[in-house]
């Protein structure tokens, strides 16, 4: 049977949320395998959750925001960016293959982007196979 | 007289002048341990403590890990060296400290020793800086000219293994951890009541000392003092296991310079990394 | 019973105990010896000082997992972990760590309570003791003669061990270790000189000499008690502390542990494992209160643990002197100086 990932999708709800909306009213196709969660900011995100994500069976973490310059709150994506930038260096150091966690800009109006996005990453985690070096294994 | 002994008799000095002038109420240096090679830490209160003070090449301890518990107004006089003057800008950056509290003591010194291995500390663990960046009083004579290669040479040994080797390394690194928290505990920028490991809700990693949890712990841990770890090896010295933490918060302090281009702890008025954003970030830093 | 083997055919030996069951032995790591279960006979090393984690774990793992569940949607499934110890052989262990063994048996054994996890592992493991070399001198933190013992004491052992040039010499100390001696026919029986040579460096290793104050039990527990509210005097001895874990989880006699429930989606382990009084949360308590909140309370309980009320309680000082938690110390605090000047006091 092929690998099919489970990926984490933390999304901002005033752009990548209502892109992905978008996506789906339009009817675009594109894979399943992303599990959404939504968040109000994406600089709410806290880096302990993907890399409990990671430990809890995912093999992939997508994270969406606004475009820098277009926060709903203003600044908030500015301060995310350099957050998730150090956790993707974290993840990196450690030795997690930095192709598995992603961060995009999309907005609201971007719905293609977001299928496009998703389709590619989806592709590169399939890619790389099931992700066992966080995941918590049950002796 | 050598020039640690100078330092001492100065500090001891300084320390009675401060004291006795009731300029401040508390003197963060060094005493006497159980032997010549395990000093400790010393808070000397009155001019009598002063005789206690002791400075020698193990004389290891950044005392900015002390500052933040005193109550707010407090007047300290804290003695520092370079790692440690770091330390303290950047606590005073965070706002958990006040410059106007403190009487800053510098210690300008080179050849520091190791108490568990008697080895001099150099660029390998720590920063490796001659002097500190600021202090009102110097206790020594300034160190020019000197050149201990850069603290991230280190670092090249494991930038060069591919991600499955470094995911080895770090996990047999972990697997040793023994949860006794000295990491945290003698870190002068771990100052957070609770900690997120002792949270309950959410618990982010389990009690009981599993490998998962290790991870969990020292990994957020990283995170909490990426482009504030001031490269003062305290964390790796305090472990009784030997776990180098030293690599880890060199990688990502070299790596917050180059995508922020600002250093923890060496300018008064700069923000904190990690609280702040630039004009010149770009996307690229998330490649 | 005495018996022998050369210094070269160690190898020999660890193997054949190894055929015994599991082995825990002094193995260097990258700076630090420490007690490793054995899978290479070749990694085992005789000359160290002593290990910077204590052999408690042998008998009480840092984790150990007690129950295992699975919670379903009406009722969870549960099942208790059996307890099935191999017999296991340590080797190496230090007169003041084999001590050690003795003062936690009365808090897991004799408090009338039986512990059954410290007891299983406990009664099928055999303690080779080994005496710490009388030429070397006593490391500064170590002060186990002021506990009353020596660095070639047998008590606590089963099997006490001592090197000389080019043997290792094996003494029976208790019935469980002459049965194990009688069973490895890799050792040679020792002779009437090996007997003297044992005596003598027996001996010998009476007179190295660690740090030495006269203290009696009932006496330094009666002081800590008077010096108990001594606040000015506990929280100079302690300013230096950071309160993190080391000195608890390196020590042979500390026996803290909590217990918690590790679920993960619908399948858990309850455990226990260590836990340490020098941690903020250690004694939390749910309604937010704890009683112990500040860094110099925590450390007074610590000293007063080991040498006030575990004398009143179990009849003896739960520490032996060997110095790790002075040695660990990220700042260096010194218990024995702090059991001295208090007595001073």
């Amino acid at each position: 049977m092929d690998f099919e990932p489970k990926i984490l999708g933390i999304a901002c709800n005033w752009c990548t949320y209502t892109g992905a909306d978008l996506a789906g009213t339009t009817r675009l196709k594109y894979p399943q395998n992303v599990r959404t969660v939504r968040v109000m900011c994406s600089s709410r995100i806290n880096p302990s959750f993907i890399i409990r994500a990671f430990q809890l069976g995912a093999d992939g973490v997508l994270v969406g925001g606004c475009h820098p310059g277009d926060c709903h709150y203003g600044t908030g994506n500015l301060y995310a960016r350099r957050k998730l930038a150090v956790t993707k260096k974290i993840l990196e150091f450690a030795g997690m293959e930095p192709k598995r966690f992603r961060v995009e800009w999309i907005s609201a109006s971007e719905g293609k982007k977001y299928a496009e996005v998703v389709e590619e990453f989806t592709n590169d985690v399939k890619a790389l196979g099931p992700q066992t070096k966080f995941k918590i294994r049950k002796d | 007289m050598t020039a640690m002994k100078k330092i001492e008799e100065n500090l001891r000095k300084e320390a009675k002048r401060l004291l006795e002038g009731g300029e401040v109420s508390v003197v963060l240096a060094y005493g006497r341990g159980y032997d010549e090679n395990h000093p400790m830490p010393f808070a000397a209160r009155t001019v009598e403590d002063v005789d206690s003070l002791v400075f020698n090449e193990y004389c290891t301890f950044n005392l900015a890990r002390y500052l933040p518990k005193y109550p707010p107004k407090t007047k300290i006089a804290v003695a520092v060296k370079a790692a440690d003057s770091r330390a303290v800008v950047q606590l005073i950056q965070e706002e958990k400290v006040r410059r106007e509290d403190l009487v800053i003591l510098g210690i300008p010194v080179t050849g520091m020793k190791d108490q568990k291995t008697g080895e001099v500390i150099d660029n390998k663990t720590t920063c490796n800086m001659a002097n500190p960046v600021l202090y009102d009083i110097l206790l020594g004579d300034e160190i020019h000219g000197f050149k201990g290669g850069s603290p991230y040479d280190v670092l090249a040994e494991l930038e060069g293994m591919d991600h499955d080797a470094r995911m080895a390394f770090w996990k047999k690194e972990f697997e040793k951890c023994i949860r006794c928290f000295a990491c945290r505990k003698a870190c002068p920028m771990c100052y957070c009541d609770p900690c997120f490991m002792d949270a309950s809700r959410p618990r982010w990693a389990d009690k009981s000392p599993t490998p998962d949890g290790h991870l969990m712990y020292h990994l957020t841990r990283f995170y909490h003092l990426a482009g504030r770890c001031i490269d003062c090896g305290e964390c790796s010295r305090a472990c009784p296991v030997d776990i180098p933490l030293y690599l880890f918060h060199k990688k990502l302090a070299k790596e917050c310079e180059d995508m922020f281009q600002q250093a923890a702890g060496m300018k008064i008025e700069d923000k904190p990394a990690m609280v702040n954003y630039g004009n010149q970030d770009s996307d690229e830093m998330l490649k | 019973m005495l018996k022998k083997i050369a210094l070269e055919k160690l190898g020999d030996l660890v193997s054949a105990l190894m055929e015994k069951g599991p082995l825990y032995a002094p193995v260097k790591g990258e700076k630090a010896v420490d007690f490793q279960e054995i899978t290479n006979p070749a990694d085992v090393i005789l000359d160290f000082y002593n290990t910077a984690m204590s052999p408690k774990f042998a008998f009480f793992p840092q984790s150990e997992d007690l129950i295992r569940y699975r919670l379903g949607k009406e009722a969870t499934e549960s099942e208790a972990v059996s307890l099935d110890a191999k017999p296991s052989v340590i080797l190496g262990v230090r007169p003041c760590d084999a001590k050690s063994f003795e003062i936690m048996d009365r808090h897991f054994l004799g408090a009338g309570i039986i512990d059954p996890y410290w007891n299983d592992k406990r009664e099928k493991t055999t303690i080779i003791g080994y005496a710490f070399d009388p030429s070397t001198a006593a490391d500064p933190a170590d002060f186990y003669n002021t506990l009353g013992i020596s660095a070639s004491d047998t008590a606590g052992s089963d099997i006490f061990m001592i090197r000389t040039d080019k043997h290792l010499l094996f003494k029976g100390i208790t019935e469980k270790g002459d049965r194990l001696l009688k069973e490895l026919s890799v050792l040679e029986a020792g002779s009437k000189t090996d007997e003297k040579t044992f005596e003598d460096k027996a001996k010998k290793g009476g007179e190295v000499k660690t740090r030495f104050m006269e203290i009696q039990d009932k006496a330094v527990a009666g002081k800590l008690v008077q010096v108990f509210n001594n606040k000015e005097f506990w929280e100079k001895a302690t300013a230096a502390c950071i309160s993190c874990g080391a000195c608890t989880f390196v020590c042979p006699t500390c026996y803290c542990f909590d217990i918690s429930d590790e679920t993960l989606f619908r399948d858990g382990v309850r455990k226990r494992f260590w836990d340490a009084c020098m941690f903020t949360d250690f004694t939390l308590e749910a309604s937010g209160h704890n009683p112990r909140p500040r860094i110099f309370q925590r450390y007074r309980q610590k000293v007063c643990h080991k040498y006030s009320y575990h004398v009143d309680k179990y009849g003896c000082i739960s520490c032996v002197g060997c110095g790790r938690c002075t040695r660990s110390c990220p700042v260096n605090i010194d218990i024995y100086s702090i059991i001295e000047s208090a007595s001073k006091l």
